[in-house]
């Protein structure tokens, strides 16, 4: 499994764009042209993975989405990718009747029913279209791969498998059971497409073991099928060690209720939290510079740009777990580096411009040929890196705007200390009634990330202290009825999740940047240092990976899909270290637990942990659910 | 990873037949097969076998030129004994042959381009065949780039054939037989140093010091030769590099030109729209004015009439 788990699923897709033949590696292939017909799930999953560049070098002339009106194109195959709905193989079936292309290729996103297949068969039987559909495929690729090491199930309907979903009170067992199939779906796609039977681990009691359950009884069906196993042949032999398996864990988001409300302070974790940011595509909204307005003008206009942050862009990529200070820095050594190329280059104008009827042209021109050749050839790889500059200056900028307005610098330390149980220097109710800091979500995010750690809840008149000042602020409070009865219902538990022994150390005024003349004046914002600690999913996955012995894990369940009786015992067999981890959160997770990982995996070279999720959620999503949850 | 289940699909059709038959359901469908098929390649064969035929052109064209890489590159011909299997005249006719192979192609290309412009379609099969025909032209440019490539490669090996068999004019009579050029020269330079060798022979007994006197004027001729020749081949060479530059301009350019072209027809619509402003602005005033003599006539006479009413009243 040395690829990772994008780059798996984007060779899946490019397969089957091509047919489902492997692709060649022939640069100068004939072209042979299709037409791409997505719906909105396939549209997801697409769009982190390829550009509309890479469709187009792959022969698509045109990609459309299922459900709009469509023109016949007589003589093009058309490759179709979507979910086995109803309404889909109702369009399909209507498609087929008004012959819109020459040949089909049907791909499912997950597996088609043997009865919806037959509907299909029919309508291509009434329309005489039997040929014409060429193949049929099930690609098993019904998850979202968001980063290298990260995935998430679905993005359209997510409300049905969200945190509010799974736990609200009202909750009926066919609801319960339909969203557990849900997952138990896109997991067992996304170990299809891993091409690996993982052992599971899960705790007791809740979501995570329902989950847990019913993928070991998918897997082990599959497994015995020995005619249609999906994990035998060449899917195995892709350079994997077969007596190394993964290990997968299951956690509930009920584990740790603190990190979704977390501030942050890395980059990525920033953008998700503080602008829109969905499917690595992030939408600004610029406002016009103070230009004088000519008379009789309109008022200005706020644009809204949206740029995809993708895995092409080496800063992003460099930098995306950064602190946001390093980020500022980087991205004005960026520019001098970037400014400093292109004087190089007009420097070179210069000098032609002056030699150009000089005798000695001869010598001095072969020196400039090499320089000028070079310089062309690199002028797009240097208007691209202008983009990228431009880009990501935009966004820190939009960002650094919102951290100034709502000082999250001061919420980021005060939540790290409450975090690390060491000791305040500023009482919570200070920061709750003073009106400038941060809009009555922060405040309400602050609270309830001290209610959930402080180890016994505060007293009644303290309660009502806060109560007040936090309607004073503006602040529903209908989040924190349902952490209550939350913290009740996990009281019976362990102690609750212990979050680390980490600190934060200020770091006084950002005095280097002001020097630097940058764009950045971060005058007012601290820059905070991170030091490491862990979060209660990455601590539970290290103690499980290294297969410690931990109060909370050891009553975890164990499932091994390969084994041919299940066994009811938390016992693993396998007592060797694992070296692939799966984490997985039940309910919801966000890029700080990601974030968390990927630190955890740096440190630790020879071990890869991927990351998903039911759906991201960043806290104002969360603050959203919780209320509704509350006023139940 | 994913599982072809076009055998099950099939199965399924097959069931779904029978239990049509079952059900007494006949189908009408065994009788229209014919038509349907007949209206597909109707369609089919205005814009795809057009854009077919020009892929398989470019695509023999690019065999072709595979083909013959290898001879036209020759790489071992220097130090072989057998004689190249192309001559010098051979290449420059593949040369041209691609050459014009390739501007029929980018004109066939041309040419579909503006029939699709004006046929009216919807806009997403326009979209479409927009698309087909980048596709082919992103096709002919890498086949010509292989053509330059190899065009490259070729002015370089002579440039470097020239410098090596310059470097050593004294040991060109012990070289290997090489193209009819190069021969011609070695035997100029041969024959010069022979008549040299003569010279010097026929005068046995020359002061030792005129020996050395002419030996160095030899050196000096020979080094400022060596340095002229290698002056010309680093010229040549940059005025290669200066023409694979010249087509980066060129094509730049080129795309410039279309915008450019665009920018002026956009201009060119503004200053109609601009002029076509003043004149309603001319026409508006105008009319105010009339309007305005005519609502002054028109108390004027209201005026008048009062006082006439008036006169006459009284």
């Amino acid at each position: 499994m040395a690829a990772s788990v994008r780059e798996k699923q984007a060779a899946a897709l490019k397969r089957m764009l091509n047919f489902n033949a492997p692709p060649l590696k022939n640069t100068a292939a004939e072209p042979v042209w299709k037409v791409l017909i997505y719906d909105r799930f396939g549209q997801d999953i697409i769009s982190p993975l390829l550009s509309v560049k890479e469709l187009r070098d792959m022969g698509i002339t045109l990609h459309l989405l299922l459900h709009s009106d469509r023109d016949p194109i007589p003589d093009v195959p058309a490759i179709y990718f979507i979910m086995p709905t109803e309404e889909n193989i109702d369009r399909i079936c209507q498609d087929l009747r008004n012959q819109l292309y020459e040949s089909y290729y049907l791909n499912f996103i997950s597996a088609i029913s043997r009865s919806k297949l037959e509907d299909i068969a029919s309508a291509a039987l009434a329309s005489n279209a039997v040929n014409q559909v060429t193949k049929v495929f099930d690609q098993y690729l019904n998850f979202i791969t968001l980063e290298d090491e990260m995935f998430i199930l679905c993005n359209q309907n997510k409300e049905h498998i969200s945190y509010h979903a799974i736990n609200k009170p009202d909750i009926m067992d066919t609801d319960m059971e339909a969203i557990m199939d849900t997952i138990v779906d896109s997991l067992f796609c996304f170990f299809v497409t891993l091409g690996a039977v993982p052992i599971i681990r899960c705790p007791r009691g809740n979501a995570a073991e329902m989950v847990a359950v019913k993928l070991d009884k998918k897997l082990r069906e599959n497994l015995r099928d020995a005619r249609n196993s999906l994990f035998t042949g060449d899917t195995m032999g892709t350079g994997q060690f077969s007596f190394q398996r993964p290990l997968f864990v299951l956690a509930d988001r009920n584990l740790d209720l603190a990190t979704p409300l977390h501030h942050t302070w890395t980059y990525q974790a920033l953008i998700h939290d503080v602008l829109d940011f969905h499917l690595n595509r992030v939408c600004v909204e610029e406002s016009q510079g103070s230009e004088a307005s000519p008379a009789g003008a309109r008022p200005k206009k706020k644009n809204k740009k949206s740029y995809d942050l993708t895995a092409a862009d080496k800063f992003w990529q460099k930098h995306k777990g950064s602190p946001f200070p390093e980020v500022a820095e980087a991205v004005q050594e960026e520019l001098d580096t970037y400014r400093a190329q292109e004087d190089e280059v007009k420097r070179l104008k210069s000098i032609m411009g002056l030699e150009g009827e000089d005798d000695g042209a001869i010598s001095m021109l072969s020196d400039n040929t090499a320089k000028l050749t070079s310089a062309v050839s690199s002028l797009p790889e240097l208007l691209e890196k202008k983009r990228l500059i431009d880009l990501h200056t935009n966004v820190a900028t939009a960002v650094l705007d919102h951290i100034k307005s709502r000082k999250m610098d001061v919420y980021f330390e005060y939540e790290e200390k409450l975090m690390s149980k060491s000791t305040l220097d500023k009482s919570l109710l200070d920061i709750i009634s003073d009106p400038d800091a941060g809009t009555a979500e922060d405040k309400m995010r602050l609270f309830l990330i001290y209610y959930i750690t402080s180890q016994q809840p505060p007293s009644e008149a303290d309660l009502e202290q806060y109560k007040k000042a936090m309607l004073d602020a503006g602040c529903d409070l209908s989040p924190l009825n349902y952490i209550k009865q939350w913290k009740a219902f996990t009281k019976m538990a362990a102690t609750p999740a212990n979050y680390g022994s980490g600190g934060v150390k200020p770091m006084g005024l950002f005095s280097r940047v002001m020097n630097t003349g940058s764009q950045f004046v971060m005058e007012g914002v601290k820059n905070l240092v991170l030091k490491q600690h862990n979060l209660p999913v990455t601590r539970i996955l290290d103690n499980l990976m290294e297969i410690k012995s931990n109060q909370e894990t050891d009553d975890y369940r164990y499932f091994d899909p390969k084994m041919l009786r299940g066994s009811e015992s938390s016992i693993p067999r396998n007592k060797n270290p694992f070296q692939e981890a799966i984490v997985f959160v039940v309910g919801g997770g966000n890029y700080i637990e990601y974030q968390n990982l990927v630190d955890y995996t740096k440190a630790r070279p020879g071990k890869r942990v991927l990351y998903g999720c039911s759906e991201l959620f960043n806290a104002s999503q969360f603050i959203k659910q919780l209320s509704q949850l509350g006023q139940k | 990873m994913a599982a072809d289940i076009t055998l099950l699909f099939k199965a399924s059709v097959k069931t779904v037949k029978t239990r049509n038959k079952a059900l007494g359901l006949i189908d009408t469908s065994a009788r229209d097969e014919p038509s349907g098929a007949r209206r597909n390649t109707r369609q089919r064969n205005a814009f795809s076998c057009k854009a077919k035929e020009v892929i398989s052109n470019i695509s023999k064209l690019k065999d072709f030129l595979l083909q013959h890489r290898k001879d036209y590159v020759n790489a071992g011909s220097f130090m072989s004994p057998d004689v190249s299997h192309m001559t010098d005249s051979e290449r420059d006719q593949i040369d041209q042959d691609a050459q014009i192979f390739m501007r029929t192609c980018a004109d066939a290309i041309g040419q579909l381009r503006s029939e699709t412009d004006r046929q009216v379609v919807s806009a997403q099969v326009k979209d479409h065949r927009a698309a087909v025909l980048d596709l082919i032209e992103v096709y002919l440019k890498g086949v010509c780039k292989l053509y330059s490539e190899q065009r490259a490669v070729r002015v370089k090996r002579v440039v470097d054939k020239k410098r090596l068999s310059r470097l050593e004019p004294e040991t060109a009579c012990k070289d290997k037989p090489q193209t009819d050029v190069e021969d011609n020269n070695d035997k100029l330079v041969s024959d010069s140093n022979v008549d040299l060798w003569e010279d010097s022979r026929v005068e046995d007994d020359l002061s030792p010091e005129e020996i050395q006197m002419f030996e160095q004027e030899n050196q000096r001729l020979v080094g400022e030769m060596n340095s002229l020749l290698d002056e010309v081949r680093h010229i040549e060479g940059k005025v290669v590099e200066i023409s694979r530059l010249q087509e980066i301009f060129t094509e730049k350019v080129l795309q410039q030109d279309t915008e450019i072209d665009s920018i002026h027809q956009l201009v060119v619509g503004a200053t109609e729209n601009v002029k076509e402003g003043n004149e309603d602005i001319r026409e508006a005033i105008k009319n105010n004015a009339g309007f305005r003599v005519w609502i002054l006539f028109f108390l004027v006479m209201c005026s008048f009439s009062l006082l006439f009413l008036d006169w006459y009243d009284g």
